[in-house]
């Protein structure tokens, strides 16, 4: 569905005329001429407005009734009055009401002082109460879940966490109970309401009802500084409002940007900022010393890892992950490179991506925007979880599905959130994206499809049916994939954009979403090994990927590694490689907040790392946009700014100077990379840019030219044995396990099995069982999923304990504990017995020489 | 006095049974209007002048031309969740005409261009709707109902909801998202019912009185019906006459007789030595009219005129006997149990009238307390989602406003003895 | 051409100056003792008052009931749960911004307050407080007032921040107060 392109009308309002685009709601179009109108229920994000609560009545001219701001479109010549004696006391007469049962408890409400109950009845109430009468009672505080505490006494009925709920994650728990005024707020089956987004009702509420627990009673608004900044948990980057006070994080709200969250945030978003302040978090530096690691000071730490890395040489290699910036990624690139001349530092898992498909990938005219999803005439899903990889996401999708219709279509391995909504939803073997991409681009051109389809283990005719969907569909598509569809051939996510003609779209395009926060940003800064800052030729060549770092390390070629807040036992496929590798490498040096189990066993020196709030720098959205982070809160502890520690390294080992400033640091970025070219930090501001629509950006040649399908051999099922396919659970992250409020979604290894599998396993839901690739094993505990597709076991990746990372597959194995431990006992047992006999047969044969 | 058009043959034994109402006539419009264009089907039921008989009063024939024409799926919801206090015409109707409804919904249905119907009946009369579903199902055998009917490229299909019991699912918004299994809130307007109601299609709403009257104005001929009753309410009305009378009952009239003659003339006025102190000319929600109005004309405009309405001409009438506070306590206690809590002045509103009510009778009120309420009254009326908080601030703020000096005597008995109380 | 200027009468407002004696052997020995001795009147006048000094501090200045002093904080008379549930609306009030509170939740196990919050620290910068009075008028509890001690001088700034205890907590003597009409 096309963006709609309302024209502009006038409309008069308490005497001034106006200008607003029709149809606009009366609510909204009163602000354009700085006339506001107050309103509880009213929320553009909730969809159509629903006129609940009439504190937005207002006269207009012509219309016998009193009419709902909220829910009247202005039209040409409208005549508004928003505070003629008949309005004026329509809107005392609401607030009155809504006042008859809510407690006056404002000293001791959270909401308190940022209350748009208190501000309305402040500015449009009638300034008494007429109720004597007593007021209605609930027990009170109750949680409503673990992080969010429900006053209902306050509640106002505006309803909108209830339509939140239905309307956009779509989970329907939140109804409203009992009816008139004895109705409140529940969930329908009286379970806590844990979902992934269940947040964003605390700040909806137009009252104190719904409150955040962790920030219960921390501070009041006149005691906190607002702070802009952007969350780097995850590729959304969604913009944040940080509640600073005292140096000290102590809330984060969203800072709705239209064209990154639509003003939404998940909930590791929301509550993980209380990992910066724990005692688990790293905020020294520490070294190794006679095998551990002990805190020491900066001096220390630094020449420790200079002469590690003086040593090391171009025998060095180095990893970029988590929220590193754009300009750490460019120090460090020039760390390897310049100083100590070596080509081996990645930013993502797996084999190297060649440097024409990485500019191929980055052509502007693919590009599409994260809005495009809403609008596009279809979105395809491609080998990601959005609620899992980039979970704001999820609920765009659902907006745009919901709301303009736009066909929704998934092709992933595992089953998605998404299914329920989706127009057409096909499954293929685990790990096999390229392959899929490549099979649908077969049969998008009509060309053959049969040995693709085999290879993704796809059914053709599914696969026809999403190829006729996509051409049905209309012109402008979106294709959302995961960039580990990158692994099998990155040209197969080119062919497929090419057979939908997707550059000739402005609407449609691509948007991949990285394994990390600033994948982007960090391949565009230059750490990936056959590209320099700008996707430009590197400095140096023959630089490897993380996977072959990998092999190198552990068979010695190379010796030191420098990890910029990554683990790759924690974060990389193969951890057992990685765990080889880290374990020969005689210097690891990492940034990190925490100490994960790589880092635990094998790091040499470690610089505390700072968090986004810490941070100053930029960041770019998967869709481009770069994004600025300013300083919200002091450093805790004795953590620096990360890019002065590199900086430091880089003086110290003799390299050329680093700009003195983070913000000539940014502004010798943008110099760097041709396509940032034109961008300032002040240009950025707070909403950022996306560099695919600069002037400039089109440094990138369209030059590419497509190679024949690799194709890798289709994956045959085994008996006895399942497939084995890994996803990374939304809350797989040390933050979640560091938050006090969040540590009770931390992951535990499940194994998402078939019914049709668990029974020939015989296996039970949540029983536990051993999970084994022949040579390396897992716990888990079964969970049956009705969606899950049969013959594949799914695992959970990026779990400190247990992390399915560890198995190669693609098969493996699955016994319960119960038979494991038994046939344990059982070889205990004979291998007792076998001693036992001998014990005799020596002791009769004693006897019998004795005899 | 009476005008028998709905109530011709109800005495007829049996009448809910297909044979016997063919028999007597059934069915024979709804073959006619399968001939009949849908636009000469409209302008019968234009002529006729027929008011919606569910309380609004809003003319049927327009409210069908407002469909929009096309090939969509089209509803046409029939309310039969006769949930207004004194209101038992449609139950009566239903018991024992069954079949004239289904007539009437597929004629209905012809208007409208409509395919696909539903009876949404209320839970509490489960007898009718085991009647209904009888019929439904003898409609379907003989026909009537169904693909292509009696071979007409007519289609209607019908199904029997049965509701839970709510109040507010008697208003069309209501109904329609109870129908659609959602609780049963009232829903913003617009978008009208007309053109996004249930399950967003066009729907079209009609009280089954109203579905019952248009078989018998295809028999008359729309203009021969608008003969009957008065200018602006033209034709006959079923009247549900309960409370203080001898002879309460369901009595067709046709509009536009003194109201005098239905409460003494065919209800037989209150029990001997009793008068008349208020009634309630179109149910609980209408505002209470005086004995001194006795003689307004019972149609829609001269109601209207005295500050009161229709409604779904339902006529309860109060006697001298009765405290009016128990009246009004009775009625704001109704309209706070089914206020459905969605908008803020009808659920605060109501709750809070009622608390004032039962401190005035617990005699800890004062005449101001009087005051506040009739503000109160005045802050609901007009601002509400739905026409419920109006159902009950009209009535409330009525008897106030009639009735002061009584109040404030009970005020006065009630500080006296209150402490008791 | 010159414009007649009108005269401006002063009315009320004239003040009639009245010089000292012109410069003279007589003007000159006025200005050398007169003033002089005019001053001394007031002095020795003041003489026969009697003595003025109050031995400080071993006796104490008596202040009104409605002095404003060091801040008191109060506790419930029944209950012994402090009054205070830690709003921040006097720190919100403050002009010299030297009031700091942290809330934290009252539990069932251990309860400060009456209400669900109460104030975990409570700190008045003593050093900035210029004893306006604003947080007692801004509190909605009556948990605040203004107390009748104005001893507050200490040998270090640090010292000067009163905590809650010490708000809590009833002066070690009392501050003498003026009787009615005094």
């Amino acid at each position: 569905m096309p963006r709609p392109q309302p024209s502009e009308i006038t409309f008069s309002i308490d005497g001034r005329e106006v200008k607003a685009p029709e149809d606009m709601m009366l609510a909204d179009a009163a602000k354009l001429g700085d006339i506001e109108i107050p309103v509880f229920c009213y929320e553009p994000k909730l969809g159509p407005p629903v006129g609940a609560c009439r504190m937005c009545l207002v006269e207009i001219e012509g219309m016998p009734k009193l009419q709902t701001a909220c829910s009247t479109a202005v039209k040409d010549g409208m005549v508004v009055h928003t505070r003629s004696e008949r309005a004026r006391v329509a809107q005392e007469a609401v607030v009155e009401f809504l006042l008859i049962n809510h407690p006056l408890d404002c000293p001791v409400c959270d909401k308190g002082g940022e209350c748009p109950l208190q501000d309305i009845t402040f500015g449009w109430g009638g300034g008494k109460s007429r109720f004597i009468e007593p007021k209605r009672h609930f027990r009170k505080p109750l949680e409503l879940s673990p992080l969010i505490a429900i006053d209902r006494e306050r509640c106002i009925l505006c309803y909108r966490c209830v339509r939140y709920s239905q309307e956009i994650p779509e989970d329907y728990q939140l109804v409203l109970l009992e009816r008139g005024a004895e109705s409140f707020v529940g969930t329908f089956d009286g379970h806590p309401y844990v979902a992934p987004f269940s947040g964003n009702i605390v700040e909806l509420c137009p009252v104190g009802a719904l409150t955040s627990r962790p920030y219960r009673f921390r501070a009041r608004p006149w005691e906190i500084e607002d702070a802009g900044s952007i969350c780097t948990l995850c590729p959304a980057q969604c913009n944040t409002r940080l509640t600073v006070r005292d140096e000290r994080v102590l809330r984060v709200l969203d800072r709705n940007h239209p064209e990154v969250d639509d003003g939404w945030l998940c909930d590791k978003g929301r509550f993980a900022y209380q990992a910066m302040h724990v005692d688990e978090r790293i905020t020294s530096p520490m070294i190794r010393d006679g095998g551990v690691l002990r805190e020491v000071g900066w001096d220390r730490a630094l020449a420790e890892a200079v002469g590690a890395l003086r040593r090391g040489g171009s025998a060095t290699a180095a990893l970029a992950g988590g929220g590193a910036t754009n300009e750490e990624g460019l120090l460090l690139g020039r760390l390897l490179r310049e100083v100590l001349g070596s080509s081996h530092l990645d930013s993502r898992d797996g084999e190297a991506v060649s440097l024409p498909h990485w500019r191929a990938l980055a052509n502007p005219k693919l590009a599409a925007r994260v809005s495009d999803l809403e609008f596009a005439h279809a979105v395809l899903v491609l080998d990601c979880e959005p609620l899992d990889d980039m979970p704001i996401l999820d609920l765009r999708l659902r907006k745009g599905a919901r709301r303009n219709g736009v066909k929704l279509l998934i092709a992933t391995e595992r089953a998605s959130a998404l299914d329920s909504r989706a127009d057409a939803a096909i499954r293929f073997a685990p790990g096999r994206g390229a392959e899929l991409a490549w099979a649908l681009a077969a049969a998008l051109r009509g060309e053959p499809v049969d040995a693709a389809a085999q290879a993704a283990g796809i059914a053709t005719d599914d696969l026809h049916a999403l190829a006729d969907a996509l051409r049905d569909a209309g012109r402008e598509i979106v294709i959302l994939y995961g960039e580990r569809v990158l692994d099998g051939d990155p040209g197969a996510l080119l062919a497929l954009a090419d057979a939908l003609g997707l550059a000739e779209q402005d609407g449609g395009g691509l948007l991949g979403v990285p394994a990390v926060a600033n994948g982007r940003g960090l391949r565009e800064a230059g750490v990936t090994p056959n590209a320099g800052p700008g996707l430009g030729l590197p400095a140096l060549a023959g630089g490897h990927g993380a996977r072959e770092i990998a092999r190198r390390l552990a068979s010695g070629e190379l010796t030191a590694l420098y990890l910029l807040q990554v683990d790759p036992v924690l974060h990389y496929s193969d951890a057992e490689l990685w765990e080889r590798a880290l374990a020969r490498a005689t210097t690891v040096v990492a940034h990190a907040s925490f100490l994960t189990p790589g880092l635990r066993e094998h790091a040499t020196v470690i610089f505390p790392a700072e968090t986004s709030p810490e941070k100053e720098g930029t960041i770019t959205h998967p869709d481009g946009r770069v994004q600025r982070l300013r300083v919200a809160a002091a450093h805790a502890g004795d953590v620096r700014a990360e890019w002065r520690v590199l900086a430091e390294i880089i003086e110290r080992l003799g390299g050329a100077p680093t700009p003195p400033t983070a913000r000539a640091l940014s502004e010798a970025l943008f110099e760097d990379v041709p396509f940032y070219g034109g961008l300032t930090l002040d240009g950025l501001a707070g909403r950022g840019l996306r560099w695919p629509e600069l002037q400039v950006s089109n440094t990138l040649s369209d030059a590419y030219e497509e190679a024949e399908p690799k194709l890798r051999k289709p994956l045959r099922a085994a008996k006895g044995k399942l497939l084995v396919g890994t996803y990374r659970s939304i809350w797989a992250a040390p933050e979640v396990a560091a938050s006090p409020a969040l540590a009770f979604l931390t992951p535990r290894q499940r194994v998402e099995l078939a019914a049709a599998d668990a029974e020939a396993l015989e296996l039970r839901h949540d029983e536990a069982v051993v999970i084994s690739d022949g040579e390396r094993e897992v716990r888990a505990r079964v969970v049956l999923r009705a969606a899950a597709p049969a013959g594949t076991a799914f695992l959970e990746r990026e779990l400190e304990e247990d992390g399915a990372n560890v198995l190669r597959g693609p098969h493996v194995t699955i016994r319960t504990v119960a038979s494991v431990e038994a046939e344990a006992a059982a070889l205990i047992a004979a291998e007792e017995a076998r001693a036992a006999a001998e014990t005799e047969t020596l002791a009769q044969a004693e006897a019998e020489q004795v005899t | 006095m009476t005008q028998a058009l709905l109530f011709k043959d109800i005495d007829e034994p049996n009448l809910a049974d297909i044979a016997v109402y063919e028999r007597r006539g059934g069915y024979e419009q709804l073959r006619k209007v399968l001939s009949m264009s849908q636009d000469a089907v409209l302008s019968e039921l234009d002529a006729s002048g027929l008011r919606g008989r569910g309380g609004a009063g809003f003319p049927a024939g327009r409210k069908a031309s407002f469909l929009p024409k096309g090939d969509m799926d089209k509803y046409l919801v029939c309310n039969a969740d006769e949930s207004e206090p004194g209101t038992f015409k449609d139950r009566e109707l239903m018991q024992k005409c069954p079949h004239a409804l289904i007539e009437g919904i597929v004629i209905a249905a012809r208007a409208g261009g409509i395919n696909r119907a539903f009876i949404y009946i209320r839970g509490e009369y489960e007898e009718q709707a085991q009647i209904l579903d009888r019929a439904i199902a003898q409609a379907y055998d003989a026909g009537y109902l169904g693909e292509r009917i009696l071979g007409s490229d007519v289609s209607v299909s019908l199904v029997l909801h049965r509701g839970a019991g709510a109040y507010i699912c008697g208003e069309e918004t209501g109904l329609l998202d109870s129908l659609e299994g959602k609780r049963g809130n009232p829903r913003l307007k617009p978008p009208f019912p007309a053109i996004e109601g249930l399950y967003g299609g066009p729907t079209l709403i009609n009280n089954v009185e109203t579905l019952m009257t248009m078989p018998q104005i295809l028999r008359m001929g729309g203009n021969k019906y608008a003969e009957l009753g008065v200018s602006g309410s033209s034709g006959t009305k079923i009247v549900s006459v309960s409370g203080h009378v001898q002879r309460p009952g369901n009595y067709e009239i046709e509009l536009g007789i003194p109201s005098r003659e239905i409460i003494y003339g065919l209800a037989g006025g209150p029990p001997p030595g009793r008068s008349v102190k208020l009634w309630f000319p179109g149910g609980s929600s209408a505002p209470v009219l005086t004995a001194e109005d006795l003689d307004v004309p019972y149609d829609f405009d001269s109601l209207a005129k005295a500050g009161s309405m229709l409604g779904s001409g339902a006529i309860i009438v109060v006697d001298d006997s009765t405290p009016v506070l128990d009246v009004a306590l009775k009625t704001a206690r109704f309209y706070r149990h089914e206020s459905c809590g969605k908008c803020t002045p009808c659920r605060e509103g109501t709750n809070w009238t009622v608390k004032m009510l039962e401190r005035i009778e617990a005699g800890e009120a004062t005449p101001m307390d009087l005051d506040i309420m009739a503000s109160v009254q005045e802050q609901i009326i007009g601002n509400c989602l739905c026409v419920l908080g109006d159902a009950m601030a009209m009535p409330i703020g009525s008897m106030i406003a009639k009735f002061r000096g009584e109040f404030e005597k009970h005020m006065q008995r009630a500080q006296l003895t209150g402490a008791s109380a | 051409m010159r414009l007649a200027v009108e005269r401006w009468d002063p009315g009320e407002d004239q003040i009639e100056v009245q010089r000292a004696p012109e410069p003279g052997v007589a003007g000159g020995a006025y200005r050398a003792f007169g003033e002089t001795l005019r001053g001394l009147k007031t002095t020795f006048a003041r003489v026969i008052e009697g003595v003025h000094t109050i031995q400080y501090p071993e006796q104490k200045v008596a202040v009104y009931p409605r002095f404003r002093g060091r801040h008191k904080l109060h506790r419930f008379e029944d209950s012994d749960l402090e009054k205070c549930v830690g709003c921040s609306l006097c720190a919100a009030a403050c002009p010299a911004d030297c009031i700091r509170v942290v809330a934290a939740e009252n539990t069932p196990e251990l309860r400060i307050s009456a209400g669900e919050r109460y104030a975990a620290v409570y700190e008045i910068n003593m050093s900035r407080c210029i004893f306006c009075g604003y947080c007692e008028v801004a509190c909605p509890f009556d948990a605040i007032t203004m107390g009748h001690d104005y001893e507050l001088s200490d040998y270090n700034r640090g010292d000067l921040i009163f905590t809650k205890e010490m708000l809590l907590a009833e002066p070690l003597d009392q501050t003498p107060l003026r009787a009615q009409g005094e």
